[in-house]
């Protein structure tokens, strides 16, 4: 929004008067102003729709064609207007998104007319707004395959992501197993030691043939107990270690412990770990027994591969007033029909409804329309309820089945649009670091402001990198000879000031014009403090030089604001053939140079 | 004790919901999500001759700066949140959100929670128009958080770290912890002529008037607009 944000530049540069007071430094001088003209309407004539607005709206994106000097090249001057031979509804898009720094995409135009639109206007669509990115993408995208181009770009690559500890790789490489080999290593093999561990549970049960000496048959598990013994503890030292691991990964070890997948974890491996505990114990053992059987949810550890698994569960977990709406419905109408079913059995003789909990599994059979037939009435009356129950059941059931269905295909077509949105990212963002370029004025000014807070505090902005190895230097106390080797790097630092390094939810600006600022504001100093040396291109004199500035500054902060103010000297000839010709207007001007005696 | 007996009730109560919920089934889904905030908060400016009499800006400089005021705020009042984000906007580095409190409280002159543009422009009118008196009674005011009429060394320390804050912490160089308080002490030893431990206005006057540098770092921002 960067359209926004200026408009309140020259608020915030107003309010630095509040730090003038307190500054450590005197404050740089302000940039020169580029003669503005009057603000004034442009009228627009697009095929005959007329178009009005501010000329400073059209200059906020000074890199399209609107915005730059190439509109002149369509001016009319009989009529003094602008005019273009396009097509006016997709132009009211156009235009709006100058005067509000966000641009739309109408579903009913074409979308190679908009494209060929906005291509002559040299707007990028890659800073189409969020509401309108994914329509866009996938009108392209159908429009694509129609032509049947090949025009999708492999983005393979991951993004950039900062330096990250070793415990945060490692969090990720459990979470995303796409991101490194060891990943996906690590998936599959856990995946096909959860199979292994539920296929020996499962055939541990199946009857193997009779041992010589028993009568009965013996299951595949009492007779090679050794073996699936030994595969029992490979599979669980595997889940243990796994688990083991997750929780030192994870980022919050509390919100891990209560997570539903680290539950299901500690009770697939307790039972093995109770197990070795307990085997002298007879009476406890059969207990132990039944906690085998927790060893099948084992198979819910599969979830964490299955994408659809856990859209599954987590549809289930969203339809739960639905689900729950059900079951109560059906619990009344179980009791219902089984009381009646009951007193209107009563009369027959050799019932089996003997009460009304045994008239439960009848009502619930008959209504799910399962009817296995072990429990009948007899009396007409029994029969009349007996099938109006049935009927019901039907109708039961069926009412919120289909909420269900819609609840679960909403949820997975969001997690296939969360899909899509993320391979769309690393392209929209590549599209918009080259598009959205603020004026150049503004960035001189609000280099400005932050040079005066730079003065005020007599500190200045660095980068992670060099404020990292200047942490270090510190801790070294080698300050002489490592202060070289850092600024050395400075010049690069003290550019990024204004860059989008954090995570702020920031305006996009170049680096080019700040480097070129700073280089100028660092010359600047440096001829200041040095008059004698003479003034060459390197980068490490000029590194000395700012060396020198630096304790000066640090260790004389009281001196400094008594300094006296020299008016202004005749500019040295500063090696413009450093500069980019981003900001000539810093340089040339008339600079108050400052001296610190 | 009482706050975790609290906590607890509240959500045994919000289980009780669920439960309830749970069992009648409900028909519109997302009946605890819309918590529209129904922004009801409206402001007119008052006319513009009015504006034009009070401040020292002219009818287009007031027709420029409402126009970006309202194009930012629709509703025509900032409120202190909207303020911060847009001045941390400017800042990327640091935490602006400090100084924008106290930049919000002095701007907000009727200290009704809200900047409306009458107060917007009053205190743009002073910081770039005003004579250097003025403008010295504004940052005076700045600094004084409690309004009265004094100075005192938290306050000032409280001002000093909410610059620093603005910095961040990937400066050159690294911002020590007693950085701000030597600040201060600095600014006291300046401006503190009677020793009495609290700067008044009439103090800070006085010794902004004697220093070159700061009256002429205040001719600064002159053609902002």
């Amino acid at each position: 929004m960067a359209a926004g944000v200026a408009a309140w530049l020259p608020f915030a540069r107003a309010a630095a008067i509040g730090w003038m007071p307190v500054a450590s430094a005197p404050m740089p001088p302000p940039p020169r102003e580029k003669r503005r003209g009057q603000d004034g309407l442009i009228i627009l004539n697009v095929s005959g729709t007329r178009f009005q607005t501010w000329r400073n709206t059209l200059e906020r994106y000074p890199d399209t064609l609107l915005g730059s000097t190439e509109r002149d090249f369509f001016f009319h001057e009989e009529t003094n207007e602008y005019f273009f031979d396009r097509d006016p509804d997709i132009f009211r898009h156009i235009l709006n998104f100058y005067r509000t720094g966000k641009l739309h995409y109408p579903r009913h135009e074409c979308i190679s007319a908009y494209d060929e639109e906005l291509a002559f206007f040299g707007i990028i669509p890659e800073i189409i707004g969020d509401c309108c990115y994914e329509e866009y993408k996938d009108r392209r995208r159908e429009n694509a395959e129609r032509i049947q181009d090949d025009e999708e770009n492999e983005n393979s690559k991951d993004m950039v992501l900062p330096e990250m500890s070793f415990r945060e790789t490692m969090w990720r490489a459990f979470e995303n197993p796409h991101t490194s080999t060891m990943a996906l290593v690590f998936y599959y093999v856990t995946g096909f030691f959860i199979a292994v561990s539920v296929m020996a549970n499962v055939v541990e049960t199946v009857p193997c043939g009779s041992g010589p000496n028993r009568a009965k048959e013996v299951s595949c598990g009492e007779r090679y107990a050794l073996a699936f013994f030994c595969l029992d503890t490979a599979c669980v030292m595997i889940f243990t270690v796994e688990y083991l691991l997750r929780l030192i990964a994870a980022p919050s070890r509390y919100k891990f412990v209560k997570s539903v997948m680290s539950i299901i974890d500690v009770v697939a491996i307790m039972p093995y770990y109770i197990g070795l505990v307990m085997t002298d114990n007879e009476d406890v053992s059969g207990a132990f027994v039944t906690l085998r059987v927790f060893r099948v949810f084992r198979i819910f550890k599969f979830s964490r591969h299955s994408a659809g698994l856990r859209i599954l569960g987590y549809t289930l977990k969203s339809c739960a007033s639905e689900l729950g709406f059900l079951l109560f419905s059906l619990t009344m109408a179980i009791i219902i029909f089984a009381t009646v079913m009951f007193y209107a059995e009563k009369g027959s003789s050799a019932s089996k409804f003997t009460s009304i909990p045994a008239a439960f599994w009848y009502t619930i059979v008959t209504m799910t329309t399962l009817g296995y037939g072990d429990m009948v009435p007899k009396t007409i009356i029994g029969k009349v309820f007996g099938s109006i129950c049935s009927l019901s059941g039907v109708l039961v059931i069926a009412l919120p089945v289909p909420v269900i269905v819609s609840n679960f295909s909403r949820i997975y077509h969001q997690s296939q649009r969360a899909e899509k949105r993320r391979a769309q990212k690393a392209s929209k963002q590549a599209g918009q670091a080259l598009v959205c370029k603020s004026n150049p004025t503004f960035e001189t000014q609000h280099h400005h402001l932050l040079h005066c807070l730079e003065k005020t505090t007599n500190h200045e902005f660095v980068d992670e990198q060099t404020y990292e190895t200047s942490c270090m230097e510190v801790s070294l106390s080698k300050p002489s000879m490592s202060r070289s080797s850092s600024l050395s790097s400075s010049p690069h630092g003290l550019s990024s000031c204004c860059t989008r390094r954090n995570k702020r939810k920031s305006f996009n600006v170049p680096n080019s014009n700040m480097v070129a600022g700073r280089r100028g504001s660092i010359q600047e100093l440096s001829t200041i403090q040095i008059r004698e040396r003479p003034m060459s291109n390197s980068r490490s004199s000029l590194n000395a030089k700012f060396e020198e500035t630096v304790p000066l500054n640090s260790e004389d902060q009281s001196y400094i604001t008594a300094a006296v103010i020299s008016m202004p000297t005749p500019p040295m000839t500063t090696p413009e053939g450093e500069n980019s010709a981003s900001s000539p207007d810093f340089l040339q001007s008339n600079i108050v140079r400052v001296s610190a005696l | 004790m009482s706050s975790c007996r609290k906590r607890c009730k509240r959500q045994i109560l919000k289980f009780a919901q669920y439960f309830f919920r749970f069992i009648t089934g409900t028909l519109n889904a997302d009946s605890v999500e819309d918590e529209l905030e129904l922004s009801a908060v409206r402001h007119r400016p008052e006319a513009l001759e009015l504006l034009e009499a009070q401040t020292r800006f002219s009818r287009k400089e007031l027709q420029i700066l409402y126009r970006g005021f309202k194009n930012e705020c629709p509703s025509g009042v900032v409120n202190e949140d909207t303020f911060k984000e847009i001045y941390a906007q400017f800042f990327p580095q640091g935490d602006a959100s400090t100084y924008a409190h106290f930049l919000f409280n002095a701007f907000d002159t009727d200290h009704n929670g809200s900047v409306s543009f009458e107060d917007f422009v009053m205190g743009l009118s002073i910081l770039l128009r005003g004579t250097v008196q003025e403008k010295l009674n504004w940052a005076f005011n700045l600094y004084d958080i409690n309004k009265d009429g004094y100075i005192t060394k938290e306050e000032m320390l409280d001002i000093i770290k909410s610059i620093y804050d603005m910095m961040g912490k990937c400066t050159y160089p690294i911002l020590k912890e007693e950085t701000p308080r030597q600040h201060v002490e600095i600014f006291f030893q300046k401006m503190d002529k009677n020793r009495d431990g609290v700067v008044t206005i009439d103090e800070f006057i006085d010794c902004c008037q004697n220093d070159e540098n700061i009256m002429r770092s205040m001719q600064l921002f002159e053609n902002v607009i």
